[in-house]
């Protein structure tokens, strides 16, 4: 897979680089503890800024609280930059506060805000609780995602799931799969693979991107003996878009398109439904999977994991997605720059 | 000393593909001996080309019948004079090529209904050229059933690594495979799993129960069907005494069994089974069709026209599947000796 040209390992002469923003999530669930961790495994090599109340984090975490982001890189070689953010209640593992929740989307829109001056080269979000911010703030947006496309005046974003060896974009997401046949219209196909397409060449440098379809049916459908969605709704996309220079295979079957060696041959995988993007990324890296929000106007990306009540608190909660989550919003933020 | 080797018929598989060549090296080298006894059920042209293509040498006896063989020499080949293989087109999906496979299959199969076989390997075959040859059937497993008389359940399994992987619909669009997802059909699929591990030696088989919906449909919000069939189809088979558990959301379950959580993993539709099975190898791994009265085992991999006549093709999956077409030969002939009331 053709990645985004990595940043210089010595920053040169060259301008620092801004930081990213992290922002806290809900402090009940695993968030502020894996940037603490986070900030322990990358110091001043990647620095970011985290928003959040600095009494959510582990006990005993250095912290520096910093008035602007660009102080962040000065201090993150001895202590996590904090720029705060006061909450009302503190933070009871597992059990969210309702008095947070109002804060926990304020942070949000903070760290838009700061993107959007150009005061960080991008946003990492922490894990949310869609249920505790709707009970505690009235929260009405189905998703992180939405809400910051909202915050942003976008009308359409893509999810793209990415790790090192594979970037996948479901069509349709969270609705039961009953609905998938009747949502997935040619319109949604063909916003969800120019959203792609845009988002591989300003995000990841990649200047002609090569984007694998999946079909909706087995064997993506055999010529029509098993489902005609890929005659009527997939074919006639590929073909309007290519016609327009996109570089496009499929519709391809499945279960055969994410082994390694057909992996070689694109940039992104564009899938029918939730399960049929999420089943090969977990699979081939189950801890190391990056969220990436394609066709915002600032780089975001998230790990893909919740607030894992479960485990809050106790310190075993693992970082390794949000390490990636944030080495991925920097080589993001970079192809922007050089673009 | 008699013999208790299971008699098992070989086929060659798709005469386009490289079945002819892994059928041909595996009979010249003969390390699989110990485990059956083998027929090759075929055309002679198809099963000399093969070792002319992976370079061995076969003595070959033909014989009217796996009835008639003697299992102390030679290859023992019924000649079913059906296929020249230079007539067809090599390396390519051909419709006379999966008519003549079809045939020869089919040939096979009298001769399990004969009781002269206990068991059926085939090497990789094309489902399209197969369908476009006039066997009218998505796939080798409704056909073998159809040719059986067979009219209970069955269904496809994948096998490796001792996980044994199948679902409740299959080669059907998605749109149907929703409406063929019931209570009923989960329990049968359990129970049919459960009896196919039991069967290859798997004393309690644990089975993950993939659920449909993204996030397991996160409580009803995305969907219903794991509220209002999956789990109390997951219900009744443990109350029928099956260790299945679940729904579980899919984008994780397999990865439950390839740590070793589960040998066996349901899933609800084809790609959510066949996307992490692929990914994790299991073309290196065996299909088996599960149900039957008669064992039918086969690679998972297809027919690979790209490296065919090379004599490259790597014969690992076709001898697991004559392993565990042996195992499970060997494990029904001993049950049918038990005596009654045991």
């Amino acid at each position: 897979m053709s990645g985004a040209p990595r940043p210089p390992a010595q920053a040169g002469s060259a301008p620092a680089a801004k930081p990213l923003a992290l922002t806290c999530g809900e402090p009940a669930g695993i968030g502020p503890e894996i940037a603490a961790r986070a900030w322990e495994t990358l110091g001043a090599r990647l620095p970011f800024v985290w928003i959040g109340d600095p009494a959510h984090l582990p006990r005993g975490t250095p912290v520096r609280e910093v008035t602007h982001p660009s102080e962040a890189p000065r201090v993150a070689a001895s202590a996590l930059p904090v720029l705060r953010h006061a909450f009302p209640a503190p933070a009871a593992p597992g059990r969210p506060e309702a008095g947070n929740a109002a804060e926990v989307i304020a942070v949000i829109a903070r760290a838009v805000r700061l993107a959007q001056e150009g005061a960080v080269a991008g946003l990492v979000t922490g894990p949310i609780h869609k249920k505790a911010l709707q009970e505690g703030a009235g929260f009405s947006y189905p998703g992180h995602t939405e809400y910051l496309a909202a915050l942003a005046g976008v009308d359409r974003v893509v999810m793209m799931l990415a790790c090192e060896h594979l970037r996948v974009v479901p069509a349709t997401i969270h609705v039961p799969l009953a609905e998938v046949p009747h949502l997935l219209t040619r319109d949604v196909l063909m916003q969800t693979i120019r959203l792609t397409h845009a988002g591989l060449r300003r995000d990841f440098g990649i200047s002609v991107p090569r984007i694998a379809v999946a079909g909706l049916n087995p064997h993506a459908g055999e010529g029509g003996a098993m489902g005609r969605e890929e005659i009527e709704t997939i074919t006639p996309v590929l073909e309007a878009l290519r016609a327009e220079g996109l570089v496009l295979s499929g519709p391809l079957s499945a279960d055969t398109m994410f082994h390694a060696a057909a992996r070689a041959h694109y940039d992104a995988a564009v899938c029918m439904y939730h399960d049929q993007a999420l089943i090969p990324i977990k699979t081939i890296d189950f801890a190391g999977g990056v969220n990436v929000t394609l066709g915002l106007p600032f780089v975001r990306t998230s790990p893909d994991h919740g607030t894992a009540f479960d485990i809050a608190g106790q310190g075993r909660a693992d970082p390794t997605s949000l390490i990636a989550a944030l080495h991925m919003a920097e080589r993001m933020a970079h192809a922007r720059r050089a673009a | 000393m008699t013999d208790d080797r299971p008699i098992l018929a070989l086929i060659p598989g798709d005469p386009t593909g490289i079945g002819p060549e892994l059928t041909a090296r595996i009979l010249a080298e003969g390390k699989l001996a110990d485990v059956a006894r083998f027929v090759v059920v075929g055309d002679r042209r198809v099963l000399e080309r093969g070792a002319r293509f992976a370079g061995v040498t076969l003595e070959i006896a033909e014989v009217a019948s796996p009835a008639a063989a003697r299992f102390d020499g030679p290859v023992q080949l019924v000649d079913l004079g059906n296929t020249d293989p230079d007539a067809l087109p090599l390396g390519e999906a051909d419709a006379e090529a999966g008519r003549l496979t079809g045939e020869t299959l089919a040939r096979a199969i009298e001769f399990a209904l004969a009781g002269d076989v206990e068991a059926i390997t085939f090497a990789p075959l094309n489902k399209r050229a197969l369908y476009d040859g006039g066997w009218r059937f998505p796939d080798e497993h409704k056909m073998f059933a159809h040719l059986l008389g067979h009219a209970g359940q069955f269904s496809e399994m994948n096998v490796l690594d001792g996980l044994w992987m199948t679902r409740v619909t299959s080669h059907v669009a998605l749109r149907e495979a929703l409406d063929q997802i019931t209570e009923a059909r989960i329990v049968d699929a359990l129970h049919l799993a459960d009896r196919t591990m039991k069967g290859a030696g798997i004393d309690a088989p644990r089975i993950a129960v993939a659920a449909l919906n993204p996030h397991g449909g996160e409580g009803g919000l995305f969907g219903r069907e794991e509220i209002d069939i999956i789990a109390p189809a997951v219900e009744r088979a443990r109350a029928e005494g099956i260790d299945c558990r679940g729904p579980f959301p899919s984008d994780t379950v397999y990865l439950k069994a390839f740590r070793g959580e589960v040998d066996s993993v349901l899933a609800m539709y084809h790609d959510q089974g066949q996307i992490a099975t692929k990914v994790r190898g299991f073309m290196k791994g065996v299909t088996i069709t599960a149900g039957l009265d008669t064992v039918f085992t086969t690679p998972a991999h297809g027919t690979a026209y790209d490296i065919v006549g090379q004599g490259t093709a790597d014969t690992g999956a076709t001898e697991a599947a004559i392993r565990l077409s042996a195992r499970l030969a060997a494990r029904r002939r001993a049950e049918a000796l038990e005596p009654q009331g045991m």
